[in-house]
């Protein structure tokens, strides 16, 4: 574990807010600061399934970071344990350097978005988004001003007064968001809060959250268990499997170097290699696949001899009809046009399947069933697993 | 019924298309209710009215105290029992609500289970527990409380004590299902706001589980309206209900007309509270359920509408509420589950405890009823098995139990079938007439039947009781089979169809296996309504046709010796054995109203 935390490269470019503030200069000039969040060796069981087993996570102040995981991972036991709705079994959680597990969920002062949404169905929507301030005891002119700046902000002025009944799903959702952040919380929980919206709407409500974050600097810890999203929203992204964390990094990073074979193939689409290793030289290993087509490879695996897999997204993979000695012979399985990309998938000689994506051009034909094709990549566009 | 007449409307239809429409297959149970249910009830209207001007009756009834004193004693005590059933009720609901596994299991049961059990057993339990060598006063005396055994029977405190403890399973099974079906993450949207359990309670739950609440109350004041068995067994002379004077009287042939009226004054109070009730909550109060989609038109639109009310409330509840509740959430967070453990726990021991103890002093070898009973022995059950006039009578009630149950089955089966998978107009308004008979009180409904079963030589048949009965069980069976119904999935029914199966063998092959779990329980809740009722039987049972509970009716008014407490026993028997048996299918059908 230690040694895949250790790898999150030197990603964070320092600043609060994450890499992604260099476009809007000071749009999210006097907000609040959020909170830093410390997970370490947490554990939590139910009966003999163990649902987070030894997680460790550090998440610093103002961060934008990404549970994701296949369901039963533990992801959302993990949001859970951090809310306070469930009681740890084992490790802790520090908020700002301040242990939690004796503060009820009520007074942690998160906001939180349900998947359900969740939203009080006897209340208006100015009632759901007062609720927090009310409880928090704000007073009266205080909470009129601080729910129309929220709604305003959410684009929900018009529908104050109506009931969660009579609205939209990607409208509830949006006052689910405007309740979470109407406290102006240092920490922002968010479980799966899009996977009930159509793509269209989550792709839109994406990226409201994603300005939202930049505009408030709260610290959000959001759960999916789509990779899409992960990819399009987080500073950082935590892939979980079976309970445990398995890598922490961004999102190119996740991407480019996984660190498990489940990272590689959760996260986008990939061809995994089985392949014999030659010969290593510094960052550069060369490699053998089953027929003997010989090619490079970035590495940063401690392994020297014996066999190795290798990723090679299906993006990174040229093709060729002409035969060349140092392309690998494919033949064509099927090809499908998916409009701008063509979705090729080839066999080799030994059986290996290899998918390919390629863009589209006017000046060549699809590819059929049958056809020869010869695929080669760039030694930087080939990753050894460690 | 006007299952047929809806068709009339369209263009001219053939008889065999008719007939594709599963509509007509209502047509055999609103006969059945039509002659047994509407046509008695009517006539009792009619004979209360025969007198020299119509009122004559009705002025008697308002003009002499004996009745109006009663009238209002009925509604002061209904009303106290409803709030009773609230206060404890609610922590029982949340209690079944907040454990799991095992412990929701035991908790659930110990409430379900005294719900199934005859009320007249449930009631002698209690007589048991508070009689003079009854367990309560054996120790308040071993404790130095009382200085000898004290009467607690036969006052207003037993009637009420009773009456709350009989009629407590409904009221939690009501708001339970209301709880259940929240969605959970809302009480944690609440904690996440910022709200204390008990804010979120104040605040969130509450508010939501109105409709169950009221539907609770009404429902167990309207039964406690015409409530007869508790109060006749556990009341003194001051503790009369209106329904125990109709008895009364029914035994004077002198009052006919003055006897229809009482009845028809019991009734209509009855009828005004449930239509008031089903304006605010809607019909479906009454079996529970949710809406029968009526394909003509949208349930959704009447959501905004419903909680318009709500929106009023919680307004006021602005005003004075913030404050409270800040002052709620800051209070310990384990004080809300102490109270509802404590009230819930109270409950749990209300309903078990008596049923425990007659089934202790069923063993018993002393020859009157004291507890602790001094030696074990089986003598009171050889009693019983050797004594003919027990066995007549609970060999007649088996048989009675299970033609009964034919009926009920037969007729609430098709009738599920026509209701839920026809697309007949006024779904609600059917359902409403099949399931009414679960409000008219029994009472008024034993008196109805009376003048009928004598006019067509029916009194003291078993057939005749047998179909008595099965108006009380049809409700039963429709409501569980619609809800089995709704539950089967029209598509595996097409594709069998597009797959070329007839609508028989359609039928044969996906529906019935499907429904059959709910067939069978809904068979044994029609059994066990019929063998436990009491009220229709004493108007409508002969001295030669003796049924199980009218021979307990007989001893418990006589004597109180051990033999009702083997009965008692063996009735407990017979119900755990029948809910384990149907608890796969209850099982189901929770999960397909939530």
């Amino acid at each position: 574990m230690a040694d895949i935390l250790a790898m999150r490269s030197a990603r964070r470019d320092g600043s609060v807010g994450g890499p992604r503030t260099e476009s809007g200069s000071d749009t999210r000039a006097a907000s609040a600061i959020g909170s830093s969040i410390t997970i370490r060796d947490v554990v939590k069981t139910y009966g003999a399934f163990t649902a987070a087993d030894h997680i460790s996570l550090d998440v610093e102040p103002g961060e934008f970071i990404t549970l994701l995981g296949p369901s039963g991972s533990g992801k959302t036991t993990l949001l859970n344990l951090v809310a306070g709705f469930q009681k740890l079994d084992g490790g802790e959680i520090l908020v700002d350097g301040k242990p939690v597990h004796n503060v009820p969920p009520h007074r942690r002062g998160f906001g939180m978005v349900f998947q359900s949404y969740a939203l009080f169905p006897n209340m208006t929507v100015t009632q759901n988004v007062a609720f927090p301030l009310r409880m928090a005891g704000a007073d009266r002119e205080t909470t009129e001003r601080r729910v129309a700046e929220t709604l305003d902000i959410m684009r929900l002025s018009e529908h104050a007064a109506k009931l969660p009944s009579q609205m939209s799903g990607g409208q509830q959702q949006r006052v689910a968001i405007a309740r979470a952040i109407v406290r102006r919380p240092k920490v922002v929980l968010m479980d799966e809060p899009l996977s009930a919206l159509d793509r269209r709407l989550r792709e839109s409500i994406q990226i409201e959250i994603r300005d939202l974050h930049q505009r408030l600097g709260s610290t959000i810890l959001f759960v999916t268990h789509d990779q899409g999203e992960a990819l399009t929203m987080s500073d950082r992204i935590a892939v979980l499997d079976a309970g445990k964390i398995v890598q922490v990094a961004t999102p190119v990073e996740i991407y480019r170097h996984p660190a498990t074979k489940f990272v590689a193939s959760f996260v986008g689409e990939s061809n995994l290699i089985d392949a014999e290793i030659v010969q290593k030289r510094g960052t550069t290993m060369t490699l053998k696949n089953q027929e003997g087509y010989v090619f490079s490879a970035e590495s940063r695996s401690s392994l020297d001899v014996g066999r190795a897999t290798v990723l090679v997204r299906p993006e990174r993979i040229s093709i060729s009809t002409t035969p060349n000695a140092s392309a690998l012979p494919v033949v064509v399985r099927s090809a499908i046009f998916l409009g701008e990309i063509l979705r090729i998938e080839a066999e080799t000689a030994s059986g290996e399947r290899l998918l390919i994506r390629c863009t589209d051009s006017a000046d060549r034909a699809l590819p059929a069933p049958g056809d020869k094709l010869y695929a080669s990549w760039r030694a930087e566009d080939c990753w050894v697993l460690p | 019924m006007s299952a047929t007449a809806v068709h009339t409307a369209g263009p001219t239809v053939s008889l065999s298309e008719r007939l594709k429409d599963p509509a007509w297959l209502l047509l055999p149970a609103a006969a059945f209710l039509a002659f047994i249910y509407l046509l008695p009830l009517f006539d009792l209207f009619r004979i209360s009215m025969s007198g020299s001007s119509w009122s004559v009756h009705f002025e008697r009834v308002f003009a002499v105290s004996l009745y109006w004193d009663s009238l209002v004693r009925t509604m002061q005590i209904s009303f106290t029992v409803a709030l009773l059933c609230l206060f404890f009720g609610y922590p029982t609901a949340l209690l079944i609500h907040k454990t799991s596994g095992w412990r929701q299991a035991v908790i659930a049961t110990a409430v379900v289970l005294p719900y199934f059990i005859a009320i007249l057993i449930r009631t002698y339990s209690w007589m048991v527990l508070l009689g003079k060598n009854g367990p309560i006063n054996k120790l308040a005396v071993a404790l130095g409380i009382f200085d000898q055994p004290a009467q607690l029977l036969f006052n207003r405190g037993s009637v009420l004590l009773g009456m709350t403890a009989v009629l407590l399973p409904l009221m939690v099974l009501s708001i339970y299902s209301s709880i259940a079906r929240q969605d959970p993450s809302l009480v944690r949207a609440g904690q996440a706001s910022g709200a204390g359990p008990l804010a979120v309670f104040w605040r969130v739950l509450l508010p939501l589980t109105l409709p169950g609440m009221g539907a609770g109350f009404l429902l167990v004041f309207v039964t406690a309206l015409g409530f007869f068995i508790t109060p006749t067994l556990l009341g003194g002379p001051g503790d009369q209900m209106f329904a125990m004077h109709i008895t009364q009287q029914a035994d004077f042939a002198t009052s006919e007309g003055f006897l229809q009226a009482l009845a028809v004054v019991l009734l209509v109070i009855t009828l005004v509270v449930v239509a008031i009730a089903g304006r605010f909550l809607g019909f479906e109060f009454i079996w529970g359920g949710n809406k029968l989609s009526d394909s003509t038109k949208p349930s959704k639109q009447r959501h905004p509408g419903r909680w318009t009310g709500g929106a009023l409330s919680a307004k006021i509840a602005d005003g004075i509420g913030w404050p409270l509740m800040r002052l709620l959430s800051r209070m310990p967070v384990n004080t809300g589950t102490w109270t509802v453990r404590a009230l819930g726990g109270f409950v749990l021991m209300m309903l078990t405890v008596p049923i425990v103890v007659v089934m202790i002093l069923s063993f018993s070898k002393a020859s009157f009823l004291t507890f602790p009973p001094p030696g074990f022995s089986l003598r009171w059950y050889e009693k019983f098995f050797s004594d003919t006039e027990w066995m007549t009578a609970f060999t007649n009630s088996l048989i009675i139990a299970a033609m009964s149950a034919v009926f009920a089955v037969t007729l609430g089966v098709m009738a599920a079938l026509g209701i839920v998978r026809s697309s007949i107009k006024g779904k609600s308004a059917i359902m409403l007439l099949l399931v009414s008979p679960v409000i008219v009180p029994p009472v008024v409904l034993g008196l109805s039947l009376y003048s009928l079963f004598l006019r067509t030589d029916l009194a003291g048949t078993m057939g005749g009781l047998a179909a008595a009965h099965a108006i009380g069980g049809l409700p039963l069976v429709v409501v569980i089979m619609a809800a089995s119904l709704q539950g089967v999935d029209r598509r595996l029914e097409q594709a069998a169809a597009v797959h070329g199966a007839s609508p028989l063998t359609v039928f044969r092959t996906v529906t019935l296996p499907a429904i059959a779990p709910g067939m069978a329980a809904a068979a044994f809740f029609a059994f066990l309504h019929s063998f436990d009722e009491l009220v229709l039987s004493l108007f409508l049972s002969s001295a030669q046709l003796k049924t199980l509970p009218l021979r307990l009716w007989a001893d418990v008014n006589y004597q109180l010796n051990p033999v009702l407490a083997v009965v008692s026993t063996l009735e407990v028997l017979l119900v755990v054995g029948g809910i384990a048996l149907a608890r796969p299918v209850l099982a189901g059908r929770s999960k397909a109203l939530a």
